[in-house]
């Protein structure tokens, strides 16, 4: 009697069979994975936006040999067990050619061993932390650069200006995190740099002032922070309440870019500079349109997160349009051949390192003036010039 | 009379997965068992020893790390570290008793749920030892879901029965004296502490090999999944009490229920307002399907809120009240 | 020097707006022995209603207490009559049915909000949100300053209250014997009410003072619970002053440990600090003090 409802909840959880593919059996299947809801929804739903705004030029262009991309987007809520089931469903139950996406670099981490183990191939557009294409899995591309690579602009920046000694890094204790400061601070080495402090934080902090006060007292030349956009925003104001001032503040990409940086921090974001790995003056074919096309479809800007999204949308249809059979082997291997140009950049699949099947990209320094993210490093591409030394609090 | 049902139920489990070829469905019952051996660990401890644990994720984290590290860090398959999952799970509960158990009722769920957050940070901060955010991940050994199936399907089996053989002993008696009252036990001379510390150990025991059944069976994990506060501690919670605590199929119930309940809610009623959107063509419907998916956890929410507002005892504890509710039975004769 | 000074500032401070989160929790967990676990989420409520307030309306946050402080109060005793209340009379094997109540609650109200605004971050941004005064050296946030002094003010209103009014004694008495003090005509039912009404808008009060400093969105309640715990603890059940001596502790314990070993450790410091205030000090600070 009891038990009734035990068959009864189980029924219940056994009854779940839906039917996906409202298309045709002619449509191509690829799967993303974002998080769409959660903390980094912000994210997710730029990227969406990008790679549906792709979808949809393509598809209207005749898709792919005829055929049109079914785009099916799994929400990975920013949880790495979550993004596990979430790409095992368009592995196993939607039957994806090949899957995009990948944000976090945690969720990407969990969910790149799923796809290179039921040999799906999976083109990562964000998640960031190295390992990720040091495995060798012929499985798995990146099309971004890794969390290594993002502050490469920054040194030659430095070695143009010549007088920065020390440097502190502060970073929020997440894999993102973690991995990047690591990865800068052996680079810092290399540029002859002594990194006078290293530390880490859990995100969300109210409060940074203590960690800042020490930041102060190592009177370092310049601070560079790995930080998502609100901790960035507490970090500038408070360095402003604190009066701490090096000659730098770097950003490390990420929060930095963000629009919603400037907003919250205020005239304390102005003169930060940070590491990006796109922005819309970057002198790749069709940057600028697509920055100009999504601020006229939803009203908000767009920044390199979703510029990767939508390069990403096109590689895959490339590599589609190429692949010699439409399994997931045959995707594969048309990605690994991919050459081509895009929004984002040149794509190109290369091994380097440890890594394989990594796409090679420069980095770009942007610094925020006057409330505008502004290109200024390389030269070739700056659209103003940098302001160094930041000026001090009391002098703006 | 009493045994049929539940051998019924396991003869359909064991048939499940050769009927059921769907990996996804595979999935949802794999994490159904799996619960049933956490929420019949934490019933041993809160449901019948009346110690209310917020910290159980405590011990499913040290065993996931436990089989997590064998792989990673000694190159010894996760498989053997199964059963030491549940065994350095009991070595992380003798500390957490013994700090824990000098507290009652409400502060000693508060000393949980922070011991429980201590762990969760030592695991984040010792990165030599367990690479910090970075986490663990492991080939599964099958690629196929079928034999991860009858794996927790055994440890499910295994823990019902262990709470049903030890609940019909004098351990279960003692247990049950406690939490009724402490002093009272006492004074009648059987020495809570320890009893409270076997209970606890039986507790993590299960916990523990449930973790290690996740890393082997998910193959990535990282401080803030098998440490959550809220995906595990209090989904324990929520599995014992929504089943029915201090009753050894509660769990059995709350987990089917639970996991049900939480997939129902996150597909938008499995796709239903989907469904009805493409049927019927309907821009509004498809509004509705988009906030019902977008709202799924308040949905989720306010259901627990409902149940233990009207079944405080769970679904097997009250389940005669819900048998009066939905088949009230007029009662002819004196009583008027 | 100035890094000690600083960092002790800093401590204090911050301690102060602690100690008006912990308020709140103080007086219902020693009152009517719930553990509110979604005391954070209402704190988050609150927060709501003040970035409203400021957006939609130019109200700025100091003003828009007077909005938030009574919204909360309003929404507290709904909880306490509708939710909480109705368990106190079921029989059930647990008692801690009620504490997962307040999960469950808390859960609806973080979704709630999620589906209004969004998980996007919110802010308040005032002329005083990031200016500071300095005393040599040493920088002092205006905001958390303010807020330093307005929690001062309102312990000191609470003791006042508990002491001296009728409403305030009743709910002491409720607090220490249910039976007794209902068998003096007192009518435990609408007491616990008020209570959880007023431990609401005084959690309201700190979220509203948080706002300009800090930022906003749906699932910001959960840290700020464990914290209120750790102040409520510290401080002894229903003790108003030891909220602010629990509060400025967990503050003064914070920043040290940000300082001198490292801010990856904070949350652990305080979380250490919290057991070990239960193992060795299980009446709080209230144990030296008569309230």
């Amino acid at each position: 009697m009891k038990k009734c409802s035990v068959i009864l909840a189980c029924l219940l959880s056994l009854t779940g069979l839906i039917h996906s593919g409202a298309f045709g059996a002619e449509a191509l299947k690829v799967g993303v994975i974002l998080p769409l809801t959660g903390k980094l929804a912000k994210f997710g739903e730029i990227e969406k936006r990008s790679f549906i705004l792709a979808l949809d030029e393509i598809n209207a262009s005749g898709g792919v040999n005829g055929k049109k991309i079914d785009l099916i987007i799994e929400d990975t809520t920013g949880k790495a067990d979550v993004g596990r089931s979430a790409i095992e469903k368009l592995i196993s139950r939607d039957k994806v050619l090949v899957v995009g996406g990948g944000y976090s670099s945690s969720v990407t981490w969990a969910a790149v061993a799923v796809a290179q183990q039921h040999k799906v191939p999976f083109l990562v557009n964000t998640g960031s932390a190295d390992r990720i294409t040091e495995q060798g899995w012929e499985y798995i591309f990146r099309l971004n650069p890794p969390v290594s690579e993002y502050p490469k602009a920054l040194g030659s920046f430095i070695s143009e200006i010549g007088d920065v000694k020390t440097v502190v890094i502060l970073h929020e204790n997440t894999l993102f995190g973690q991995s990047g400061s690591k990865k800068f601070s052996k680079q810092c080495k290399d540029l002859g740099l002594e990194v006078v402090m290293e530390e880490g934080y859990e995100a969300g902090a109210v409060d940074f002032k203590p960690l800042l006060v020490k930041v102060k007292a190592k009177k370092p030349d310049f601070l560079y922070m790995i930080s998502y956009v609100m901790d960035a925003s507490l970090l500038m104001r408070q360095a402003k309440e604190l009066n701490l001032h090096p000659r730098l503040f770097v950003g490390g990409a990420a929060g930095f870019t963000l629009p919603e940086f400037q907003k919250n921090a205020g005239d304390a974001s102005d003169y930060v500079f940070s590491a990006t790995l796109w922005t819309p003056s970057v002198p790749y074919p069709g940057a600028t349109a697509y920055y100009d096309k999504f601020v006229a479809t939803h009203g908000s800007p767009t920044e390199y997160h979703g510029a990767e999204a939508y390069a990403g949308m096109y590689v895959i249809s490339d590599a589609l349009r190429r692949a010699t059979s439409l399994t997931r082997k045959g995707v594969r291997d048309a990605l690994a051949a991919t050459d081509m140009m895009t929004a984002f950049g040149p794509v190109k699949f290369v091994a380097y390192d440890k890594k394989t099947q990594q796409n090679r990209l420069p980095t770009f320094l942007v610094q925020w003036l006057h409330g505008n993210l502004e290109t200024v490093w390389p030269k070739e591409v700056a659209t103003a010039k940098y302001v160094y030394p930041v000026p001090k609090w009391n002098e703006r | 009379m009493k045994r049929i049902l539940p051998l019924a139920l396991l003869f359909v489990l064991i048939l499940f997965p050769l009927v059921v070829r769907d990996d996804y469905h595979q999935h949802l019952m794999i994490l159904v068992l799996m619960w049933v051996v956490i929420g019949s660990g934490w019933n041993v401890i809160a449901g019948y020893t009346g110690q209310v644990s917020f910290g159980d994720a405590a011990f499913f984290g040290t065993g996931a790390y436990t089989a997590g590290l064998f792989a990673h860090k000694l190159g010894i398959s996760a498989w053997w570290a199964m059963a030491l999952g549940g065994v350095t799970a009991m070595a992380v509960a003798l500390p957490f008793g013994w700090i824990c158990f000098r507290l009652r009722g409400a502060y000693f769920a508060l000393a949980t749920l922070a011991l429980n957050e201590v762990m969760r940070h030592v695991a984040t901060l010792w990165e030599s030892l367990t690479d910090g955010m970075v986490g663990i991940l492991i080939m599964q050994t099958f690629v196929s879901k079928v034999p991860y199936y009858y794996i927790a399907l055994a440890l499910a089996v295994v823990s019902v029965l262990s709470i049903e053989v030890i609940m019909g002993s004098k351990w279960g008696y003692y247990f049950v004296s406690i939490r009724e009252d402490q002093d009272a036990a006492e004074s009648l001379g059987i020495d809570t502490h320890f009893y409270k510390m076997v209970s606890l150990n039986i507790a993590a025991f299960l916990t523990g090999m449930a973790g290690s059944l996740y890393m082997n069976y998910m193959g990535f994990i990282d401080p803030e999944v098998v440490f959550s506060l809220h995906d595990i501690s209090i989904m324990a919670i929520l599995v014992g009490i929504v089943g029915g605590v201090g009753t050894i199929y509660g769990p059995v119930v709350g987990a089917f229920v639970m996991v049900a309940v939480h997939e129902f809610f996150r597909t938008g009623f499995f796709g239903f307002f989907q469904k009805l959107a493409v049927l019927t063509g309907s821009g509004l419907v498809n509004t509705v399907a988009a906030y019902v998916v977008q709202a799924h956890v308040l949905g989720f929410g306010i259901l627990v809120v409902m149940v233990i507002l009207l079944l405080p005892n769970g679904i097997v504890g009250d389940w005669n009240k819900i048998m009066g509710t939905l088949f009230p039975v007029r009662k002819k004769g004196i009583e008027g | 020097m100035e890094v000690f000074l600083q960092t002790l500032v800093a401590g204090i401070l911050k301690g102060g707006l602690y100690s008006l989160i912990g308020i709140g929790m103080t007086l219902i967990m020693g009152v009517m022995g719930i553990i509110n676990l979604a005391h954070g989420q209402l704190m988050m409520v609150a927060m709501y209603v003040t970035f409203v307030c400021f957006h939609y309306l130019g109200i700025d946050p100091y003003l828009a207490l007077f909005i938030s402080a009574p919204a909360l109060f309003l929404l507290g005793m709904v909880i306490q009559k509708y939710t909480l209340n109705p368990l106190m009379e079921v029989e059930s094997i647990l008692p801690e049915n009620q504490v997962l109540m307040t999960v469950g609650i808390g859960m609806v109200l973080t979704e709630i909000a999620r589906f209004l605004f969004g998980s996007d971050y919110r802010s308040v941004k005032t002329s005083y949100s990031s200016s500071a005064f300095y005393l040599g050296e040493i920088s002092f946030s205006v905001a958390l300053t303010a807020a330093f002094f307005l929690a001062v003010a309102f312990t000191v209103f609470m003791f006042w209250f508990l002491l001296r009014t009728d409403i305030g004694r009743s709910i002491r008495a409720v607090g220490q014997d249910k039976d007794a003090a209902s068998l003096m005509g007192v009518n435990p039912k609408r007491i616990t009410i008020i209570t959880f009404g007023m431990g609401s808008a005084l959690v309201a009060v700190a979220g509203t003072l948080l706002m300009p400093l800090y930022y906003l969105f749906p699932d910001i309640g959960g840290p700020f619970t464990r914290k209120a715990f750790v102040i409520t603890i510290l401080g002894g059940l229903g003790s108003t002053v030891g909220a602010i001596f629990g509060g400025v502790t967990l503050g003064l314990a914070e920043s040290f440990g940000a300082t001198y070993i490292g801010m990856a450790y904070d949350d652990m410091i305080g979380l250490l600090i919290f057991v070990l205030v239960l193992l060795f000090l299980p009446g709080g600070f209230k144990r030296l003090t008569k309230i």
